[in-house]
């Protein structure tokens, strides 16, 4: 009888451990994605290369619930992750141009680093600058880059940590295009 | 005498050093509260020790909250609607990371039952069994 109890706890205790061994420390939650949330506002301003078409400060609320939207949070000192992801933003939204909008925010950088970067690459999709980063905040943002996926109903659908690839973001858009 | 004016000057700059000590722009209560918040890229660290940008920005933020006159409460609850409650630092005592806090307090629970059983006096033998014993030993083989 007692060697059964013990049995048990030797097992208990290795589920357990098993268990533990299989989680991903690395796995961040994300509030707004696992609650599908609607993504919070904000109004940043734009970068001067962007400001004669998209204006002087951007409201993210001017263009929920009309496409879905790409939110990427970048920084110019973060390499080589957002160097690695730049291409494949600025090719998938010359793709899906019509369908989605692309938007890049530029968090805890100096402006001048910044257009550097974008010149660099080219990026076509505008871009707003947050230098102290208060909107990375709100969307419980770990680090730079980051990229959310927000749905044709304003609502946050996935968070993506890390440099994304091709695959993995045109995945993303063919559920919020569904 | 010149000796002691150069380690006192020495002490000195050790004494600033000190990265514990809060830049004096922002009052000890923001870094009271930062302590108990996680910083979110740094993850061994606390809000108030890392100088990442998001806790820099977490501590700005905290004290624009405290200068609201917000509670404590609420700017942490504030951080957990973000970030979910593994912003905060030391894991709520309900729900699953109960178990944190339990788990501990029950294994030092089990062991000291363990060394317990294993160290208590053990009761003597029974008398007919010894004799039986010590008949058998003198039994010639």
């Amino acid at each position: 009888m007692r060697n059964w109890l013990w049995l048990l706890l030797v097992l208990a205790l290795g589920g357990l451990f098993y268990w533990g061994m299989q989680r991903n420390p690395k796995e961040l939650p994300s509030v707004l994605a696992q609650e599908r949330r609607p993504a919070p506002d904000f109004t940043l301003p734009v970068l001067p290369p962007y400001r004669e078409e998209w204006g002087e400060a951007l409201r993210l609320s001017d263009y929920l619930g009309k496409k879905p939207i790409v939110l990427n949070f970048w920084a110019s000192w973060c390499y080589p992750a957002c160097y690695e992801e730049a291409p494949v933003l600025e090719a998938t939204w010359r793709r899906y141009k019509d369908q989605v909008l692309f938007l890049g925010i530029n968090t805890q950088d100096k402006e001048g680093e910044a257009l550097r970067f974008i010149q660099q690459f080219g990026l076509t999709f505008p871009q707003v600058f947050d230098p102290r980063g208060r909107v990375g905040v709100d969307y419980g943002m770990y680090g730079v880059p980051e990229t959310f996926v927000i749905d044709g109903e304003g609502r946050v659908v996935v968070r993506h940590a890390g440099a994304i690839d091709e695959a993995t973001l045109e995945k993303y858009l063919k559920e919020v295009l569904r | 005498m010149g000796v002691w004016v150069f380690l006192l000057l020495a002490l000195g700059v050790l004494a600033q050093e000190s990265p514990a000590s809060p830049p004096p722009d922002l009052s000890p209560e923001v870094f009271a509260i930062a302590r108990e918040l996680r910083c979110p890229v740094c993850q061994g660290e606390s809000a108030a020790e890392s100088n990442s940008g998001v806790a820099v920005e977490m501590r700005r933020l905290i004290a624009e909250m405290l200068g609201e006159g917000k509670t404590k409460d609420e700017i942490k609850a504030f951080f957990v609607d973000r970030y979910g409650e593994w912003i905060l630092y030391e894991p709520p005592k309900r729900g699953v990371t109960l178990w944190v806090w339990l788990l501990p307090v029950l294994g030092l629970i089990l062991l000291g039952l363990g060394l317990f059983a294993y160290f208590r006096p053990k009761k003597p033998l029974p008398p007919e069994l010894l004799e039986e014993a010590e008949r058998r030993l003198k039994e010639p083989q």
